[in-house]
């Protein structure tokens, strides 16, 4: 197999969020949060380039369901399907 | 489909049209001269040559058939021989079963020129048996002009001498095919229900189906007709000629009516190869041979079916053809099991010239059990191959038009990964 013509799939996407004062997700893209459900973390990679990210699923306005993950190392948050 | 599953329909009372030498009437319909000359046809599958059917004027001279053509040559100097042509003749009875289907819809062919038709229920649409003989003699003589379609209106259906014809009307076959025997050329004979034991008793022994032993032992047992036969206990032929004596004796006697089996129409498969020059070597016909029952078996009409019984014909060279049939013992969806029938043939009456084109076809077939979701599976396989060599195709011609590939196939890379981008990846698709 030639891994040079491997295109990863499911890349996470840079997302706008704003944040509430639970440090939980209440805006993403200006759609408001209607109601977060699992929260979770991953630990990976630290023998290397440490990951570190908090995901938090949340339901948005008009039911559109997304998951989002916070990089706890630069605090960026990011779109990525689980 | 549920038709190869549901009963044939049957008729107790028959009616059994007969045209004699039918192969040979074929010939004379294409070749008028041969009408006015002796005549007779070579046997279509024997390896060594020899005389099938004799015409009137050759038997006159003594001609008769199973002689090789030196013996019928010496005893008619004047005898025309004809190479056969099963597949014409074959065509030509296709189309009389046809007409006669016309009239109803319970049909049995039995031989070439030979069928019995079920008119069981016919006689609210036609009347009595008077009305339903001549609904068929009019048929055959519709398609016989080629006036029931009239897309075939130009030419005619098939050219058999109107006297050839023999009608017999009556209960069960035997009672027909006998009255077919007795009608004038032409004619019809009916046996009005009833009467069958009278009819047959006047009969000679011969119209049963006997060997030549066993008709050399009835006549010298004094028994010439089915009267006589019929008189006798019924235990006392049989403890002479045993399980077929019993058969003799109940057809003679009438106790017995054999009903019309119509046949349940398959939907044939057929495939060929037209080949650029023709081909006389029998290897490259066994190999085309092979190759068209590889494609006759991938069709889609095929899964879920085995093959009951395969044909294959052959045109040649100067307007001649070939054929061979066969009915598997074992239905079967096996290449090798369906040609081996063919390729025995071919080895033993090859065809008498080069092929130009070949046709293999499946006309029976026979539902499986295990073995038949064996094959189901084996045409869904090669289904997916030939989707397969489309995708191919496909994929080649987007690439060459756009310059880069635009399909691809998700394959696993860490599918065991707690980061989700590390599972899966995208790739190049090259069916």
């Amino acid at each position: 197999m030639r891994t040079d013509r491997l295109r990863a799939i499911n890349t996470p996407r840079r997302v706008e969020v704003e944040l509430g004062a639970a440090g939980l997700p209440v805006m993403v893209k200006r759609c408001a949060v209607e109601s977060v459900g699992e929260i979770w973390r991953i630990d990976d990679e630290w023998w290397r380039a440490p990951i570190r990210r908090r995901y938090v699923e949340a339901i948005l306005e008009g039911g559109k369901h997304v998951v989002l993950f916070e990089d706890l190392i630069t605090g960026e948050w990011w779109m990525q399907k689980p | 489909m549920d038709r190869y599953l549901s009963p044939p329909p049957t008729s107790c009372v028959a009616v059994c049209v007969w045209i004699p030498l039918f192969a040979l009437r074929c010939e004379e319909a294409q070749r008028s001269e041969l009408a006015s000359q002796p005549s007779a046809l070579l046997a279509p599958d024997a390896s060594r040559r020899v005389v099938w059917q004799v015409s009137p004027l050759a038997r006159q001279a003594g001609v008769r058939p199973g002689m090789t053509v030196s013996q019928a040559i010496g005893l008619c100097p004047a005898l025309r021989l004809c190479e056969p042509d099963p597949v014409h003749y074959d065509e030509r009875f296709a189309l009389l079963l046809a007409a006669l289907a016309r009239v109803s819809p319970v049909v049995e062919p039995a031989e070439l020129g030979l069928a019995y038709v079920g008119t069981d229920g016919l006689e609210g649409l036609y009347g009595g048996p008077e009305q339903i003989v001549e609904a068929i003699k009019r048929g055959m003589r519709n398609a016989e002009r080629g006036t029931f379609d009239p897309a075939s209106s130009s030419s005619s259906a098939f050219r058999v001498p109107r006297s050839a014809f023999r009608v017999g009307w009556g209960k069960g076959k035997f009672v027909a095919w006998v009255a077919a025997t007795r009608a004038k050329p032409g004619g019809a004979l009916i046996v009005p229900p009833g009467e069958e034991g009278k009819f047959l008793a006047a009969q000679p022994v011969a119209v049963l189906p006997l060997d030549p032993d066993a008709h050399r032992r009835l006549r010298q047992l004094g028994l010439r007709t089915l009267g006589q036969l019929a008189a006798l206990p019924e235990e006392a032929i049989v403890s002479q000629f045993g399980r077929a004596g019993r058969r003799w004796w109940r057809l003679a006697a009438g106790a017995t009516a054999e009903p019309v089996v119509g046949r349940v129409l398959p939907e044939p498969i057929s495939v060929s190869l037209t080949f650029f020059t023709p081909v006389a070597d029998r290897e490259m016909l066994v190999l085309a041979l092979e190759r068209l029952i590889e494609r006759a078996l991938r069709h889609p009409r095929r899964t879920g079916w085995r093959v009951q019984a395969v044909r294959a014909r052959a045109e040649l060279e100067r307007a001649a053809s070939w054929l061979a049939e066969a009915t598997l013992k074992d239905p079967s969806a096996d290449r090798d099991h369906i040609a081996a029938p063919l390729k025995t043939r071919l080895a033993q009456a090859p065809p008498a010239g080069a092929v130009e084109r070949l046709v293999v076809e499946f006309t029976a077939f026979a539902p499986g059990t295990a073995e038949l979701q064996l094959f189901a599976r084996d045409a869904g396989a090669a289904a997916r191959a030939g989707q397969r060599r489309a995708l191919r195709s496909a994929v080649q011609e987007i690439t060459l038009r756009l310059k880069r590939p635009m399909l691809h196939h998700v394959i696993e890379v860490q599918p065991w990964s707690r980061l989700p981008e590390r599972r899966y990846a995208l790739i190049d698709y090259e069916p």
